[in-house]
């Protein structure tokens, strides 16, 4: 009976860590995706507060009419569509996120099902090409904890980002990029390592 | 096996909720993987979910302190040995919803963040995590503005701890700033505070009003009070009282200390000011709030003519007074010991509307003060608090408490000298006030050392020692009889009578057995080559003697101290103008207001406080109202007529020279440290001594000692009889017949 719980167990484990692969992986390529779109952001923050302090009127373009309130409609509106799209990236992180979370909710749920069976003997045993059990569902959990602050902390930036606080637009690239653990995502590389054999051996 | 060792948690693990433990452990306690698990420590439990050590050791725990309750927010547990029985597995249950309060970093977050991304971040953050009713949840792992989120409620109803899922309903109560939310905290483990109870209620109604009744308040167009200066010595707890009544209500508090504001470069000061006041406004929106300002008299001293940088504090700060708007809900609390050096522009109303006095306590209050301070102090159960009280005259709460401390001190030198149980006795109290002397005394010029003198010391004169403890002594010790009978206690005695017949010895132990604060002048302390310096000292010394009452001024030979105004050689010498200070200061128009006794603040709200009785406070009254002037002299007739009329020296007492027994009994108090011959016949020399005084006597038996050595060469060992006889035939006595005849016809 433990044989049969043990085993799908572990099948139920090698789908949740192919899927983490591959989250990970689209997760680096979303966040890449992201890094120009906020420097550009900040870019554009940087050329309104250039516009604010300016004095057109002191300059050769004073003949243009209406150059300033056209400058800070076309500055805005470029904003706009950036920080757009960067909502639509973080969609998609949202749905990579909630990929990993349903994943390792059902895997954490067929332990908890079979947890009559599985004594702990069983789930702390540990072999040369399989970690034990209670190891693997605690890298899940790590995981998910990993994609989850990350998610939320993107998130909570993005909506304190107003098009009219200028100042926190243009630091919005460097808070973005701090938010990076680099050594969350090299510990789940770490982790897809340890399970490597584990995952061969189906 | 059955005690665990509590180590730092691992930092992966931070955030996790995860509590490891040994596999061993894990099945004994029937745990699974991520099974809930209360973890109690000492101050406060948490709620973990168990998970197998990674090198599965047995014997370690390590916890991660995400949901705890409230009293582990500020500490860290470390270095602790746990046992078996502090773990208990939680049944797994999984909410339908919860209720919770969310705390966040600052206001500006709490102002600017919308509810429905609050909620949208707070549901997102709690998914995954096990709670607990009236834990707290610690999110400053996700690093943002939220911090905490306390769980107020969870459904459904009768479970204490469950699972938030994704389909768990949260209900957010409110939102406070973590600043607001620890100084609540903080206000579950506070010290109580003695004898102050009237004050710290007119305080927490001032403070407590416009949040209550906001409205009542605005259509009686009232606006509440505002600013309130505390005044009293120092020592008698005014910080103390505001940082508690702050704590009571839970208000949170910004302290300005006079001397933190103060720049070195012009206008620096009054910038602090300003961000302070700044800063408590900020404070203010997010509640109560109490602005305190201490040792105002070194912020705002008065101002001069002259432009010093002062001047510009003391107008800054009244223009900020002045600037509050009705909406700014905080309270200007500010506390001093020198009121009269405060820029008088302070004191009025729409200011410091309300000036509390706290005095020296009264001995009711000293009582209430020394119970607070012994309750954690494993006092004898034989130490009488009210009689601790009564000798504590003139202490306030800081001498109390050095007193307590130095007790305490005592009993544990001598328990380290013998090993005992350790308790603190009432002989540990009198070593301490031997030793702790009262703040208001410190550096008086009268304070004087006095080895105590029993009465017994002194031979004879048994009426005058009952005249001289009916007015000392029993006002003290029988206050309900004084009371019922309309007495009050006498102002003043006036011993008279001839030279060294005891007078001085029978004020010592008068003071040594009434165990009140004992004041000496002579003449030396009080002249001065400057004009109205001496009158002004010996005010002074009433004042002193008055904040410390009952006390005992004693002022001898007071003939040449003060003199008479009759047949005095010139009109305004010193000792006129020093009379007519004694005069004032013994039978004056009143008190001055700063040197009111405990406090008669009257509270506007509630009157049903009035929880005293009418008959104590009238005790109280007879105990504590008056210094006791006891003036002698041998030149009665020297003394100004209005010194001598009641209400002034009431009690005038002649002390005659030594009759017989007496004389008898001066002669045995003499010779008990001298080793007298069995023939000596004391007797026999008192029926001789006729018109010696007990200082001849003394001095008697001193030349008999000395002739005793004479006569055998310094290997004299005793003193015979005829020494005694031989002293007696070289003196003569000093009084003489006239002398004493005039004592007894004088007209008093």
């Amino acid at each position: 009976m433990s044989k049969l719980a043990l085993s799908s167990l572990h099948q139920a484990l090698q789908r949740s860590f192919a899927s983490v692969d591959s989250s990970q992986k689209l997760w680096l390529g979303v966040l890449a995706d992201c890094s120009p779109l906020m420097v550009s952001l900040g870019n554009l923050a940087e050329q309104a507060i250039a516009l604010n302090n300016v004095q057109l009127s002191n300059t050769p373009l004073r003949d243009f009419p209406d150059l300033e309130d056209r400058l800070r409609f076309k500055l805005l509106q470029a904003i706009d569509t950036v920080l757009n799209r960067i909502h639509e990236k973080m969609s998609s992180l949202q749905s990579i996120r909630d990929t990993v979370t349903n994943q390792v909710s059902a895997v954490l749920r067929l332990y908890q099902q079979n947890a009559e069976d599985l004594d702990l003997h069983t789930v702390t045993q540990r072999s040369a090409v399989t970690p034990s059990v209670a190891d693997m569902l605690e890298w899940l959990q790590d995981a998910e904890r990993h994609y989850r602050q990350q998610f939320l902390k993107r998130k909570t930036l993005l909506h304190m980002l107003k098009a009219d606080d200028l100042s926190l637009l243009e630091a919005a690239p460097k808070t973005w990029k701090s938010l990076e653990s680099p050594s969350a995502n090299e510990q789940i590389t770490d982790t897809l390592c340890k399970v490597s054999f584990f995952m061969e051996s189906r | 096996m059955e005690s665990l060792k509590l180590l730092p948690v691992h930092p992966s693990d931070r955030g996790s909720q995860r509590c490891r433990l040994g596999p061993g452990v894990m099945s004994a306690l029937g745990l699974g993987l991520g099974s809930p698990v209360l973890v109690s420590l000492p101050g406060g439990s948490c709620l973990c979910t168990a998970w197998p050590r990674s090198d599965l050791a047995e014997g370690f725990l390590q916890a991660d302190l995400k949901c705890v309750s409230p009293g582990l927010l500020s500490q860290n547990p470390a270095h602790l040995t746990l046992d078996l029985g502090q773990l208990t597995a939680v049944p797994a249950h999984r909410l339908k919803s919860v209720r919770i309060t969310v705390v966040v970093q600052n206001v500006d977050f709490k102002k600017r963040a919308s509810p429905r991304l609050v909620h949208e971040l707070v549901k997102e953050m709690l998914v995954g995590v096990q709670l607990h009713k009236g834990f707290v949840v610690n999110l400053e792992d996700f690093d943002t503005e939220l911090v905490y989120v306390v769980v107020e409620n969870i459904y459904p109803e009768g479970t204490t701890a469950g699972l938030v899922t994704s389909r768990t309903g949260v209900d957010i109560a409110g939102i406070q700033t973590v600043r607001h939310y620890r100084s609540q905290l903080q206000d579950q483990h506070r010290e109580p505070l003695g004898g102050l109870e009237e004050v710290s209620a007119a305080l927490r109604e001032m403070l407590q009003l416009p949040l209550l009744y906001p409205n009542t308040l605005r259509s009686l167009g009232l606006s509440c009070p505002r600013g309130v200066l505390l005044v009293g010595p120092p020592g008698v707890g005014k910080t103390l009282l505001v940082r508690r009544v702050v704590l009571e209500v839970g208000a949170s508090l910004v302290v300005v200390k006079g001397p933190e504001v103060v720049g070195s470069r012009p206008g620096e000061s009054e910038e602090t000011l300003r961000s302070v006041f700044a800063r408590a406004r900020s404070a203010a929106e997010d509640g109560p709030c109490v602005f305190f300002l201490d040792e105002l008299d070194s912020l705002c001293p008065r101002r001069s003519s002259s432009s010093a940088p002062e001047n510009r504090v003391v107008a800054q700060l009244l223009t900020l007074m002045d600037g509050m708007n009705r909406s700014d809900r905080f309270l200007i609390v500010a506390a001093t010991n020198r009121p009269d050096s405060l820029d008088p522009a302070l004191r009025r109303p729409g200011r410091f509307d309300r000036e509390v006095i706290i005095g020296p306590p009264t001995s009711q209050q000293r009582k209430e003060i020394l119970s607070v301070l012994c309750e954690r102090m494993p006092v004898c159960p034989s130490v009488d608090l009210s009689e601790l009280a009564q000798r504590t005259a003139g202490y306030v709460g800081a001498d109390l408490s050095a007193l307590c401390r130095e007790a305490a001190l005592h009993a544990l030198r001598e328990r380290s000298k013998e090993s005992g149980e350790q308790t603190v006795g009432m002989k540990h109290f009198e070593e301490a006030l031997k030793v702790v002397c009262p703040s208001c005394l410190r550096g008086s010029l009268g304070r004087t050392e006095l080895s105590p003198v029993p009465w017994e010391r002194i031979g004879g004169l048994e009426e005058i020692k009952l005249k001289l403890i009916q007015s000392i002594e029993w006002p003290m010790r029988y206050p309900e009889a004084f009371v019922r009978l309309g007495l009050s206690r006498p102002r003043g005695v006036l011993l008279y009578g001839p030279p060294g017949c005891a007078k001085t010895t029978l004020v010592k132990a008068a003071a040594s057995s009434s165990h009140c604060a004992f004041l000496s002048v002579s003449g030396a302390d009080l002249y001065s080559p400057y004009v109205g310096d001496s009158e002004k000292t010996l005010a002074q010394l009433f004042r002193q003697a008055r904040a410390c009452a009952p006390s005992i001024l004693f002022l001898d030979e007071i003939d040449s101290l003060i003199g008479s105004r009759s047949g005095c050689q010139t009109p305004n010498s010193v000792q006129a103008r020093l009379l007519s200070v004694l005069l004032n200061e013994m039978d004056g128009v009143g008190l001055k207001t700063v040197e009111r006794r405990g406090t008669e603040q009257v509270l506007q709200a509630d009157g049903g406080e009035e929880s005293r009785t009418q008959e104590q406070l009238d005790c109280q009254e007879v105990c504590n109202k008056d210094v006791m002037v006891v003036a002698a002299t041998n030149r009665p007739d020297c003394i100004d007529s209005a010194l001598l009329r009641p209400g002034r020296l009431d009690h005038i007492i002649y002390v005659p020279p030594p009759d017989q027994q007496a004389r008898l009994a001066i002669l045995k108090a003499c010779t008990t440290s001298m080793p007298v011959a069995a023939d000596v016949r004391l007797d026999e020399l008192a029926a001789n001594t006729e018109r010696y005084s007990g200082a001849d006597l003394e001095n008697l038996c001193k030349e008999a000692a000395l002739l005793a050595l004479l006569d055998e060469n310094m290997e004299a060992t005793s003193i015979k009889h005829t020494d005694f006889l031989r002293s007696f035939t070289k003196m003569s006595p000093s009084l003489t017949a006239q002398q004493i005849q005039t004592y007894l016809s004088s007209p008093r």
